[in-house]
């Protein structure tokens, strides 16, 4: 009993981070309509930004965090130019391709400035666990909870009560209407990009961290677990995402325990495979129909 | 007010308009009548910024709306009330008006013209609240008109708003484009129903094609046969 409470919070704070990948890609994929496989890459070049001036210069953690996010959304920003700007109204899948293409610019990029396998990460703070009567929570781990809490509510305040919020809203709803009624669909789709590749690198902060390495895979890592959470819990919505992400997070805990570390990628694929056939649509998420198709074609 | 002149518009090799021309006046209804297919739609688009025309102008007051985009064309005064509607369906009534306003920023004017939307249409009133998605046909055509006014527009277009309606919505369609008229809006209106735009339009226009082929009065309209043949039907002619 105590293993598997332990287990499920252990999840918790796992599927946190996974929530918060997933928080970024759903807002992409939510105004877009359109897949964007650099997302996770772009978190890594943040990331590898944040280690390069660490092992260089011994960086604060402070300031890793910082340029781990600035990586993140300059990167992002990069992404969007090149893969999802010039791509016209039905070019979904050019789009899709060319953020694959950009995955292995980027990667190779990263491996070419700092080559070896492994590079460490600077640590959130002195790492002293915190003891909750038998039970062990890692203080790191913690700050990744609160930070998926504090993120999904603040991005649920943008959406609905801000201007921009309005306009990614009207884009999210439909694409021509948000045209017709003033709003600069291109930039509100670049500061949606910026922001979702923003919120990316603070959660792909908060997992090195925690991990205290980092290695050039990470941006794959960060794409197929934020993919993986945003299909459980469901295309374009945003409790979705952190709930995907949760459900994610405790199953490959406890399906770790019992079956050993080996198993925990396969079982995130297990349960992607399950939740597609089961619910297409994802557990809060609508199932496609054709007129979510139809919106996609006109984005 | 707006005057088009030589406007072409392209999908890839096909030319939906092929050289269009035409001017609508101030103050009062002009109707673009059409078989499916003649480019009214497009035309509509082109003026709205979101299709590019190849080539051609279209000015509002001298001003030249070709290669704007379509934020700054809401921003000169033009709002399009698109075909089909296209609501916002997961906002409710009240945030799909204000959307309509977007480009403004005087939050009083906006609460008060939000207000006299609902006094022009009670039904919208009624539903402040619902998702737009769950409105009927009829009455997500009233949200998408009066989304549209929330732009203050100086000129008003209007993709066939009776696409899809039941007769007696249709009635309540044209009853509020009378209002509109009456209270001094410009509007470039798109129909096929032109029994009903013959009670309401000072200017008829008609596209067969992308091409402009017809230029007239309501009465002008009404004794030309072949119109009087394919829109009217007053012969019984043809089935």
């Amino acid at each position: 009993m105590t293993d598997f409470v332990q287990n499920t919070l252990d999840g918790l704070m796992i599927g946190s981070s996974y929530g918060l990948l997933a928080l970024g890609f759903t807002l992409i994929f939510g105004v877009m309509r359109r897949l964007n496989l650099s997302y996770g890459p772009s978190i890594m070049v943040g990331a590898y930004l944040g280690t390069f001036v660490y092992v260089q210069f011994g960086a604060s953690p402070i300031a890793v965090a910082a340029l781990a996010v600035a990586g993140a959304v300059l990167a992002g920003i990069y992404v969007e130019r090149l893969c999802f700007a010039p791509m016209g109204p039905g070019a979904g899948i050019a789009s899709m391709v060319s953020s694959f293409a950009i995955w292995m610019q980027l990667e190779q990029a990263a491996i070419l400035v700092l080559p070896r396998h492994t590079y460490p990460y600077p640590p959130l703070a002195a790492v002293a666990p915190l003891m909750l009567g038998p039970f062990m929570v890692r203080l790191d781990h913690l700050v990744m909870l609160v930070a998926a809490i504090a993120l999904s509510t603040g991005m649920h305040l943008l959406l609905y009560r801000t201007r921009f919020g309005l306009a990614l809203r009207a884009i999210i709803g439909n694409p021509v209407a948000a045209h017709l009624v003033g709003v600069n669909v291109r930039t509100a789709m670049l500061g949606a990009f910026a922001l979702a590749s923003g919120i990316g690198g603070i959660a792909g902060y908060l997992v090195l961290a925690a991990d205290q390495q980092v290695t050039s895979m990470f941006g794959m890592w960060a794409t197929i677990k934020g993919l993986i959470a945003m299909m459980i819990g469901g295309l374009g919505s945003i409790p979705g995402a952190v709930l995907g992400g949760l459900v994610l997070g405790i199953i490959e805990m406890h399906g770790q325990w019992y079956f050993g570390s080996q198993v925990r990628d396969l079982i995130a694929y297990f349960l992607l495979f399950a939740c597609l056939v089961l619910r297409p649509g994802g557990l809060l998420g609508d199932a496609p129909t054709r007129e979510t198709a139809a919106y996609g074609r006109r984005a | 007010m707006l005057e088009i002149s030589d406007l072409v518009t392209a999908y890839g090799k096909i030319e939906a308009l092929k050289g269009v021309s035409l001017q609508i006046a101030g103050g009062r209804i002009t109707c673009l009548l059409g078989p499916n297919g003649a480019g009214k739609t497009t035309l509509m688009m082109t003026i709205a910024g979101i299709l590019q025309p190849r080539r051609g102008s279209i000015r509002l007051d001298g001003a030249e709306l070709v290669g704007l985009s379509p934020a700054r064309i809401v921003a000169q005064g033009v709002a399009l009330v698109p075909e089909n509607r296209l609501v916002f369906p997961q906002m409710s009534v009240r945030e799909n008006l204000l959307a309509g306003a977007y480009q403004r920023g005087d939050k009083a004017g906006i609460s008060a013209d939000i207000e006299r939307m609902y006094q022009r249409f009670p039904r919208l009133a009624e539903r402040r609240e619902q998702l737009a998605g769950t409105l009927s046909g009829g009455e997500q055509q009233m949200l998408a008109v009066a989304r549209a006014l929330m732009s203050r527009p100086r000129l008003l277009l209007m993709d066939e708003p009776s696409l899809g309606l039941a007769p007696l919505v249709v009635a309540e369609v044209f009853r509020i484009v009378a209002d509109l008229d009456r209270d001094g809006t410009t509007i470039f209106l798109v129909e096929q129903n032109a029994h009903m735009a013959l009670q309401v339009a000072r200017h008829f226009y008609l596209m067969e094609q992308g091409r402009v082929t017809f230029d007239g009065t309501p009465g002008e309209l009404a004794e030309d046969e072949v119109i009087q043949r394919a829109y009217l039907g007053t012969r019984r002619a043809t089935a």
